[in-house]
């Protein structure tokens, strides 16, 4: 590639999601001269549609049809451009529970713990705006499921969110029309932009250039097709978990551990609808705006969804006239979804170029869904729920279901670059910078070394934080020493089978 | 064929585009209707795919309360009132 154009900066930083944002805001406001370039484009909230056909082609990648193979495929969606997949989700903000961090310093050797984050933590929330849904916000589709929790004696409650001035409009991963959700593309990467950050989209990160083991820059392809050159001795790459090992891989870089690509851990989902007396208008007010976390050490964790009729009708479980009926009576439908802290491990490889991603549910997540399924039943039923639809084959129950016979989604892919202190382990190390080579850092999910069983924004973020300040050498700044806002979720402590 | 849902078979990987358009093809004719209840994953990648554009439709929507132009027109009113990015 002929390059046509040089930059000069101290940082290139790949990527503008919820790691490379926040490295790059932080970065930039330190002093540091920085270079964002994100593959995918900056979108207008002017032309966002609330039409899930549309925004699933304009926001997401591969049309939000990026899927695993394996034994069940699992769609995973992820978001593309300015503010990555924090623009496309449902603003969910937990802190990475506490046992998860000391799990991490025992068997990886990272030096995380709850104190040490607590300002990372601090410092995200408030440039996101984090705050507790209310009741009313959250509207009759979180009703019903607290509803359901509480004559059932559930432990619940609402749900954290980066969500400023909301107004319910139901449309969270399909672009938010009020610019409510506060993404990194609206919060931090303006703050990049306004401290000297150059920002450039539709920059294809082609290689990384390296000087006697060391980051030198980078050569990204324009959308024109030209070549940009950022001279820069360091590079973070934040690309996420499906899209980092990628980079690595076609740039050789930490491929040492052979963990590269490996350890890849999602939170596969799937929901449940029932038919309600009540009009509950799913759409009306935050979709995911409610948890039950009572079976959150089993490593299950329901949380709220919904959306318009277009998106519930393609998650409807049902087929031909059935589908039919129930849809006659979406203003009554509720839905409420379930997330499995996955043990599964799956892989990520390059096929021409494209990621290839292989990821089978092992017998332990199967039993989880089918225990799961039952419980979402429950919930409905207690909710008073006239029917049921679980998202299974016909006449399969939950008990006997198998993989074929489940439907899922999954979000939150975490684990493919994995941070561990020692270079014959992870990818990563304690820093987060790429095993066996100087000056590449890794800020995204693929770091995290394990599932989290919660969404995972706010640990990308903390760490990118983290990450940034260690750069900048600065400690950084402290905050209250209080025990702050996280919830205190028990995760359980899993061996992990690999397919 | 909605234009929202030929942009979102146009967004998808190659094979999956392909496999789709096959899929809804078959999807509408009787015969090929018969032939994808034999594969229940194609049958339901089928028919996700064809109602989510039959329920995109403004009309089918506006029937069961949802008015996406409206909830967009709110949003950049507000946008604009208070400043918004």
């Amino acid at each position: 590639m002929t390059v046509s154009e040089r930059i000069d900066a101290d940082f290139c930083v790949i990527g503008a999601g919820a790691g490379g944002a926040v490295v790059a805001a932080e970065l930039a406001e330190g002093g540091a001269s920085v270079v964002v370039l994100e593959q995918g484009p900056a979108h207008d909230p002017d032309s966002f549609s609330a039409r899930p056909p549309e925004m699933l082609a304009r926001l997401y990648r591969d049309g939000g049809q990026t899927a695993t193979l394996g034994s069940p495929p699992i769609l995973l969606p992820l978001g593309r451009g300015l503010g990555g997949t924090t623009l496309v989700n449902s603003g969910t903000c937990f802190r990475t529970p506490p046992r998860l961090l000391a799990r991490w310093a025992a068997e990886f050797g990272l030096e995380l713990d709850e104190a040490s984050m607590r300002p990372c933590f601090e410092r995200v929330e408030r440039a996101l705006s984090v705050s507790e849904v209310t009741p009313e916000l959250a509207g009759a589709n979180a009703a019903v499921a607290r509803r359901g929790a509480e004559r059932l004696g559930w432990s619940h409650g609402y749900l954290r969110r980066n969500a400023r001035g909301c107004v319910g409009s139901g449309v969270c991963v399909f672009g938010c029309p009020t610019s409510a959700k506060q993404h990194t593309g609206i919060t931090y990467i303006p703050r990049a932009r306004a401290a000297g950050a150059q920002i450039v989209t539709g920059a294809d990160v082609r290689e990384i250039l390296l000087e006697r083991a060391r980051a030198s820059g980078v050569v990204a392809r324009l959308a024109n097709g030209q070549a940009l050159e950022v001279r820069a001795p360091e590079v973070v790459i934040a690309c996420g978990a499906i899209h980092t090992p990628l980079l690595l891989e076609r740039n050789r870089l930490g491929g040492a551990s052979g963990q590269r690509g490996r350890n890849l851990s999602l939170h596969p989902a799937t929901a449940a609808f029932a038919l309600m007396d009540e009009v509950v208008d799913m759409a009306r007010g935050v979709p995911q705006s409610f948890y039950v976390d009572e079976f959150a050490s089993e490593g299950i964790m329901l949380e709220g969804v919904a959306g318009p009729p277009a998106y519930a009708a393609m998650s409807l479980p049902l087929a031909g006239e059935r589908h039919a009926r129930a849809m006659a009576h979406y203003p009554r439908l509720a839905q409420f979804g379930l997330m499995v802290s996955d043990h599964s491990r799956g892989r990520v490889r390059s096929l021409a170029g494209r990621p290839l991603i292989r990821y089978d549910l092992c017998s332990e997540d199967l039993a989880r869904f089918r225990a799961g399924l039952a419980r979402l039943h429950e919930l409905f039923l207690a909710a008073g729920a006239r029917e049921v639809y679980l998202p299974l084959s016909e006449g399969v129950p939950p008990e006997r279901a198998r993989a074929a016979d489940l439907t899922l989604m999954a979000f939150h892919p975490l684990g493919s670059a994995r941070a561990d202190a020692r270079a014959t382990h992870g990818v990563v190390d304690g820093d987060l910078a790429v095993h066996g080579v100087a000056g590449v850092h890794v800020a995204d999910g693929s770091v995290v070394p394990s599932a989290l069983g919660v969404n995972p924004q706010l640990t990308i973020m903390a760490l990118a934080t983290r990450l940034a300040f260690r750069l900048l050498g600065r400690e950084v700044p402290g905050e209250s020493h209080g025990s702050g806002p996280g919830r205190h979720h028990q995760d359980d402590e899993e061996a992990a089978c690999h397919s | 064929m909605s234009s929202g849902l030929d942009s979102f078979l146009a967004g998808a990987p190659w094979p999956q585009r392909i496999g789709l358009r096959v899929l809804l093809a078959l999807a509408r004719r009787p015969r090929g209707a018969l032939l994808l209840a034999r594969v229940p994953l194609a049958e339901q990648a089928a028919f996700s795919t064809l109602v989510l554009g039959r329920y995109d439709d403004p009309a089918v929507a506006g029937a069961l309360g949802w008015d996406a132009a409206a909830v967009v027109a709110r949003g950049r009113a507000l946008r604009r009132a208070e400043g918004r990015p």
